[in-house]
């Protein structure tokens, strides 16, 4: 026996121990709800997903990225020649010797990175305990792997060497297996199985599979999710793949507002309600965390008090996807707590005391205010708003139906509305609302986990839009877009809808609309919000850029924008929730506006508006881009209106 | 103790879709507050589809009085309570959606010849009777020691109905009670219906115990109440005026 | 309420009542407009009278005219208040043979008839006077408290039911009471308050006569009452049945001329003695409300503080002293400087006080969503252009630090004068 062999062998039985472990943990997985996974198609698609999309997440940090391909590309590739030791002809190659020193040398060099990144401070976000394992197993492994190396490249006379080799590397195998079952190191056959098997196989390659997906109502078993079990296995497979790099914490905005939550340590609470007794947790807790009892198990229930995770944790999110966006290993927070809501709300009636009352109203009024739905299109004020029912048989389909939404009992965003009706009558825009046969389009009910509601309004509104004749819908709501476009396809909605940033940018590009320059008229720059539901959701991101380039402003970019940016705090029923913070989420970012020194913030969404308008003090403005775009185009010169033929009709 | 609560078939305000109505949800609450009670509904009707989603709000059971659609309740409730023999009827204290007098209730315990107490906001059994707290509006309550059996109403100053939860629903019991041979429906008084339309307050409330000269104030005060504004007025000025604004609309009884 | 709740006798303070009752106050005449007030068109809506208008919304007394522009759609009569500057020397009506009866069922407050009591007694003289073709009916008020004279509210006779009830609180053995009444005296029509007290009453003598109930009249006549129905979105008009309750603030009390307010006697109403009741109320305790206390849905006058309050002992000290109930905005609440339960708006409380007063608030719709259903809005802001003082029935433009000290400084003025009289009285 020469060192050579014996660290093939030590690389086999780690690999063997590591399929044990994975055998292992599998059989936990296994304690989930059965789900529909293509093996195939997964497996096929297993290096594109990591080389492409995690790749992309992972190169955010350019660091990481080099220390993750580094460590890991030296571990496997070193691992792998070192079987190549159980060929003897190879045992004492000095070109086997010098390839296999090169591979661990690498592996080297990533154990040294993974071990600066925490010293000598850890960044907050980076998880401690087992976590302080890692570098020294891994330099431990790869230092003897590279010994053993020089052994053989050096030749026979220095096998002492070579065992030295051996037994630094079995000692750092040995961290590393125990790493493998219940530490770090799980992320990587965890993650590999996971991107293979994961439950949103859209996601990937630029696709953004964003929809809830919906709850079986009538299948006799639990609704939504109240234990580890009642999960799909392949959602408790994602779970377990989270490596705890905090990049979803640094995203979060309810973390940021000091609100009881953090995405990863709701992850890693999940992990050890499914493996109770495993790694203790070593990253940042829950700010202002509500005590609860930690006591978890496969069968039993995950929320609550006497559980793992307090109430308030799950209905502080925004379900703004910040998290999600951010997951080098594509885990699903949002998935897991609308999961963890519906289970609340829909077997337990645990809702927030705020939320009760809209919830109730969404059922009996399929308006979550309570109001009268024809009311909704009260805020015209004299605006002619066109119904779709009073449109003669025989007439051409309507170009689009403006879909109002909820923004329109309110007073403020009126403005928006009105402005929006005024634009489309300047560009001649055939278009007509459905009046009070707008419900609700159930987004609030959703987010909040009452699925039964959300899929009554979803129908009802399904319903009647199968009734009427009509191009597109268009709405200045990103939340309604998104729950229409995405989500009511489901439910046998199959309906085009369109962003009003989008249109109206159309409308300019195709000369529709005539703008003059609002730089005069508006002094010092403007910034742009992106909504959550349209930007992360929808990937719309350059539509309301373009058009707010069009009106000669001076365009500022927030530090986190476009499908990063962070969210107004306004989504996932979290204002009806309202659970307590430190600091209001919309605060936060009208912070991050001000930093511009943008004199206006350009918003394209109701909640954004509202949230937004609710900051007091000194601030930039708060201007929908609709708002801003009339404004430029009451700028507009007469002479430069578009010569196309028009009836003489007034605007509005 | 095995509690009944009587649910109407009820409209939204706003949309006038049929759904159970409220102040009846929060009796349901009430009635499960009385801990370890026999809790269930009772609705006399064609169905149950009006008040089925009050299986989503704390009660396990309902029970269905098969009646015709527009006959009179009275006889047939009267008949399932019999039967069921409760020892508390629970009602909301005014219904929602048809006539909404709030005279069932006490219709019903007079043929039962129950005590009825009304308005509750809480409950507590006291041996063999029962302490309601009774909202006298404003915030002013009475305590009520009541024997049992009874019939109490509820007030919708009492905690809000416990949330929606659909998987309740779903798995609460209607049982239908045999049929009832209804009563004729009772003779109405003859009514004309038409769209409701708000009416003008009286607008003097000045305290009752108010000197005339400060009810003249009032008078005059209110009426001229419609949207006055004083800019930068001395604070001394300015506190005369709100005092005498506060006396006029009657809030400030001192 | 107190009308079922005997309270003790004080034979100075009735002496007292009486008095004052007697002489020649200056008296509002809230009800001139609403006996012919049924100036309604065809399609049901009043009729616009815009010279009526005119002379309605003047303001009798003073040389200037003053215009009431409050009473903007004023035709439809109730909201009118006719001050009469100088009291006449009062006719006095005699009913002495009355053709038919009508009931009110009084309640007071301090031995005096309650407002919504007077609106009661108020009603029922509209339906006593309004059948000229039957004759003339009298009013019957029933008591069960002192109220002093009820002469001047629109009274011809006065039944004291309290010896005939037990204790403090027994509506059971009111409403038997009340319910023969009403057999053996053959009301026409008998009118309750729609209160907590007055409205349960109500419900159980029409249970007792197995009789319907007009419940909760918003508009009244003599041929014509009407109510909300079906979840308020409809509006039933009859002609008004023997049992009626009246909403608050709907009728406008009695303001002709004086009537006798005769002492009934028990016996002529065949309640010789108390009528057989089981009852069921073993007993009763009142609780009073504590507006400090009170839930802020339940409050009547909440005192708000907002952005623009530096001084919260002061605000603190003032609502006190006002004897409201405290409330802020949201902003107060999440800087720690009220408690939660304070905050008012959409995602605090939704109020239903009859007077809002805001101290530096902004008005954010938010806010305002809290304050949609109170009837008057008093606000204190140092911007003109705040959408508080928009909404706000008296608006003060002005800085609210400076403000609340000189409200407490006035109050307690006023209390020290008080305490003055008193001792100039004894
Ligand atoms: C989803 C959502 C829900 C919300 N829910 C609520 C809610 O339920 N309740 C609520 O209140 N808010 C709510 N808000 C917040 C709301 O939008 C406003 O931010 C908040 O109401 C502002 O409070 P404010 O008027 O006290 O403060 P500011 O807006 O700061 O206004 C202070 C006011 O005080 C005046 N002022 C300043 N100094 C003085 C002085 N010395 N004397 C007199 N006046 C002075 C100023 O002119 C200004 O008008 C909500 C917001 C959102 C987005
Ligand atoms: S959930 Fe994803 S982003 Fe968050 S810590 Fe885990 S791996 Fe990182
Ligand atoms: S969705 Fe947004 S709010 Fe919710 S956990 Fe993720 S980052 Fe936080």
């Amino acid at each position: 026996m020469t060192p050579a062999p014996t660290l093939a062998l030590l690389v086999l039985i780690l690999a063997a121990l590591a399929v044990a472990q994975a055998l292992r943990r599998a059989r936990l997985w296994r304690r989930g709800r059965p789900a529909h996974v293509d093996w195939l198609a997964g497996l096929k698609a297993l290096p594109r997903r990591y080389l492409h999309d995690v790749h992309d997440v992972v190169a955010r940090d350019p660091y990481a990225a080099r220390m993750h391909a580094i460590a890991a590309g030296g571990l496997i590739t070193a691992s792998v020649l070192g079987v190549f030791g159980l060929v003897p002809a190879l045992g004492h190659s000095p070109v086997y010797g010098a390839l296999l020193a090169l591979a661990f040398a690498a592996a080297l060099a990533g154990g040294v990175m993974v071990g600066r990144r925490r010293s000598p401070v850890k960044p907050a976000r980076l998880s401690g305990g087992r976590f302080r394992l890692v570098p020294p197993a891994l330099t431990a492994y790869a230092g003897g792997g590279l010994l053993v190396g020089i052994a053989i490249l050096a030749g026979p006379g220095f096998a002492a060497l070579g065992w030295l080799g051996v037994a630094l590397a079995a000692a750092g195998a040995a961290v590393l297996v125990y790493l493998l079952g219940d530490g770090p190191m799980r992320h990587v056959f965890a993650g590999a199985l996971h991107l293979a098997a994961h439950p949103r196989s859209d996601r990937f390659e630029g696709g953004r599979e964003t929809a809830l997906h919906p709850v079986d109502l009538a299948a006799p078993q639990k609704l939504g999710a109240e234990t580890p079990a009642d999960f799909a296995w392949n959602r408790l497979l994602g779970f377990d793949a989270c490596i705890q790099c905090g990049r979803c914490e640094v995203a979060c905005p309810a973390f940021a507002a000091g609100q009881p939550l953090n995405p990863k340590k709701l992850i890693q609470d999940l992990v050890g309600s499914l493996a109770p007794g495993g790694a203790p947790y070593a990253g940042s807790p829950y700010p202002n965390a509500r005590p609860v009892a930690g006591v978890g198990g496969p069968e039993l229930p995950i929320v609550g008090l006497g559980a793992m995770v307090h109430p308030d944790t799950i209905w502080s999110c925004t379900t703004c996807r910040a998290c999600v966006e951010e997951c080098p290993m594509m885990i699903e927070h949002v998935d897991a707590i609308v999961d963890l809501r519906r289970f609340q709300t829909m077997e337990l009636g645990a809702v927030p005391e705020k939320a009760v009352q809209p919830l109730l109203d969404l059922r009996q009024a399929e308006e979550p205010g309570g109001r009268a739905l024809a009311a909704r299109g009260d805020f015209a004020a004299g605006l002619a708003l066109p119904k779709i029912q009073d449109r003669p048989a025989e007439a051409r389909p309507a170009e689009v139906l403006l879909w109002l939404g909820e923004g329109a009992y309110d007073l403020r965003y009126g403005r928006t509305l009105r402005a929006l009706v005024r634009l489309l009558g300047a560009a001649q825009v055939d278009f007509a609302v459905l009046g009070a046969e707008e419900r609700d389009c159930g987004d609030l009910a959703r987010r909040l986990g009452d699925e039964a509601t959300f899929q009554d309004l979803a129908r009802a509104n399904i319903a009647t839009l199968s009734r009427h004749r009509f191009g597109r819908i268009l709405t200045a709501d990103p939340h309604a877009l998104h729950v229409i476009r995405n989500e009511y396809p489901a439910f046998g909605g199959h309906l085009e809808v369109v962003h009003h940033s989008s249109f109206l940018d159309e409308l300019v590009a195709g000369g529709r609309l005539a703008v003059g320059d609002l730089g005069a008229a508006l002094p010092g720059a403007v910034t742009y919000h992106d909504p959550c539901y349209l930007g992360r959701y929808n990937g719309e991101t350059e539509a309301p850029r373009r058009l707010l380039d069009r009106l000669g402003l001076e365009r500022r970019e927030m530090a986190r924008s476009g499908k990063r940016s962070m969210c107004c705090g306004g989504g996932g029923g979290a204002p009806v929730a309202d659970i307590e913070g430190e600091r209001r989420i919309p605060d936060l970012r009208m912070g991050q506006a001000s930093e511009t020194g943008a004199a206006i913030v350009a918003v394209a969404c109701p909640t954004c508006t509202a949230m937004l308008e609710g900051v007091t003090g000194a601030r930039p403005e708060v201007r929908d881009i609709a708002e801003l775009l009339l404004a430029a185009v009451e700028a507009a010169p007469p002479a430069a209106a578009p010569a196309r033929q028009r009836q003489p009709e007034p605007v509005a | 103790m095995k509690v009944l609560v009587l649910l109407s078939a009820g409209r939204h305000p706003a949309s006038g879709r049929a759904g159970p109505v409220p102040v009846e949800l929060a009796a349901v609450r009430l009635g499960a507050s009385l801990g370890g009670a026999d809790l269930a509904g009772l609705h006399a009707g064609p169905d149950a589809d009006a008040v089925a989603d009050a299986l989503g709000h704390g009660l396990a059971r309902l029970h269905l009085q098969p009646l015709a659609p527009d006959a009179d309740p009275l006889g047939a409730l009267e008949a399932a309570v019999r039967r069921l023999a409760p020892d508390l009827v629970l009602a909301g204290n005014r219904g929602q959606g048809g006539e909404d007098a709030g005279l069932l209730p006490y219709a019903l315990a007079a043929r039962l010849g129950r005590p009825i107490v009304a308005d509750a906001v809480a409950l507590a059994s006291d041996g063999d009777g029962l302490v309601a707290e009774q909202a006298l509006g404003r915030g002013a309550r009475r305590r009520v020691e009541l024997a049992l059996p009874a019939v109490v109403t509820v007030h919708p100053s009492a905690p809000p109905p416990l949330p929606f939860a659909f998987g309740r629903r779903r798995s609460g019991t209607i049982e239908r009670l045999p049929a009832f041979a209804a009563d004729a429906p009772a003779p109405a008084a003859p009514f004309e219906e038409r769209p409701y339309r708000k009416r003008p307050k009286l607008i003097a409330k000045a305290a009752a115990g108010a000197s005339a000269a400060d009810r003249l104030k009032a008078a005059t005060e209110a009426a001229s109440g419609g949207g006055r504004v004083l800019v930068a007025p001395d604070p001394a000025e300015a506190a005369a005026e709100i005092l005498a604004h506060l006396r006029a609309i009657g809030v400030l009884k001192r | 309420m107190s009308a079922p709740r005997r309270l003790r006798r004080d034979p100075r303070g009735e002496k007292a009542a009486t008095a004052v009752t007697g002489g020649r106050r200056p008296r509002f005449d809230l009800g001139a407009e609403a006996r012919g007030a049924a100036a309604t068109g065809p399609s049901g809506r009043p009729r616009r009278d815009p010279r009526g208008e005119a002379d309605r919304q003047r303001i009798p007394g003073g040389a200037r005219l003053r215009m009431d522009r409050a009473h903007r759609g004023g035709a439809s009569g109730p909201g009118q208040v006719v001050a009469e500057a100088s009291a006449p020397a009062q006719r006095l009506r005699t009913i002495a043979a009355p053709a038919f009866l009508v009931g009110a069922v009084i309640e007071t407050s301090a031995g005096r008839p309650t407002p919504h009591a007077r609106q009661v007694l108020g009603a029922a003289r509209l339906l006593a006077d309004g059948h000229p073709e039957l004759g003339e009916g009298a009013v019957v008020a029933f008591t069960v408290a002192d109220a002093g004279d009820l002469g001047p509210v629109g009274a011809d006779r006065v039944l004291p039911l309290g010896d005939l009830i037990t204790g403090d609180y027994d509506p059971e053995g009111l409403a038997a009471v009340l319910a023969t009444a009403a057999e053996t005296l053959g009301l026409r029509h008998l009118v309750f308050a729609e209160t907590a007290d007055g409205g349960d009453l109500a419900r159980r003598v029409a249970a007792r006569l197995g009789e319907g109930l007009f419940a909760g009249a918003e508009s009244l006549t003599a041929t014509t009452v009407t109510r909300a129905a079906r979840a308020r979105r409809t509006e039933r008009r009859a002609a008004p049945p023997r049992l009626l309750t009246l909403a608050a603030d709907a009728v406008a009390p009695h303001a002709g001329p004086l009537h006798e307010a005769r002492s009934l006697a028990a016996a002529d109403a065949g309640l010789g003695h108390a009528p057989e009741v089981t009852r069921g109320i073993r007993a009763a305790r009142r609780i009073a409300a504590d507006p400090a206390a009170v839930s802020l849905a339940e409050a009547e006058f909440v005192v708000s503080a907002g952005n623009g309050i530096s001084d919260f002992a002061a605000f603190r000290d003032l609502v006190a002293a006002l004897g409201a109930t405290p409330g802020a905005s949201r902003v107060v609440c999440d800087a720690g400087l009220m408690p939660r339960s304070a905050q008012v708006g959409a995602s605090g409380t939704v109020l239903d006080a009859a007077c809002y007063f805001a101290l530096g608030i902004a008005g954010a719709p938010q806010h305002l969503q809290g304050v949609a259903g109170c009837e008057h809005v008093v606000a204190v802001n140092t911007d003109l252009h705040a959408a508080m003082i928009e909404r706000a029935g008296l608006a003060i433009v002005a800085d609210a630090q400076a403000v609340m000290p000189a409200l407490l400084a006035a109050l307690a003025a006023e209390q020290a004068a008080a305490g003055r009289d008193r001792e100039a009285a004894e």
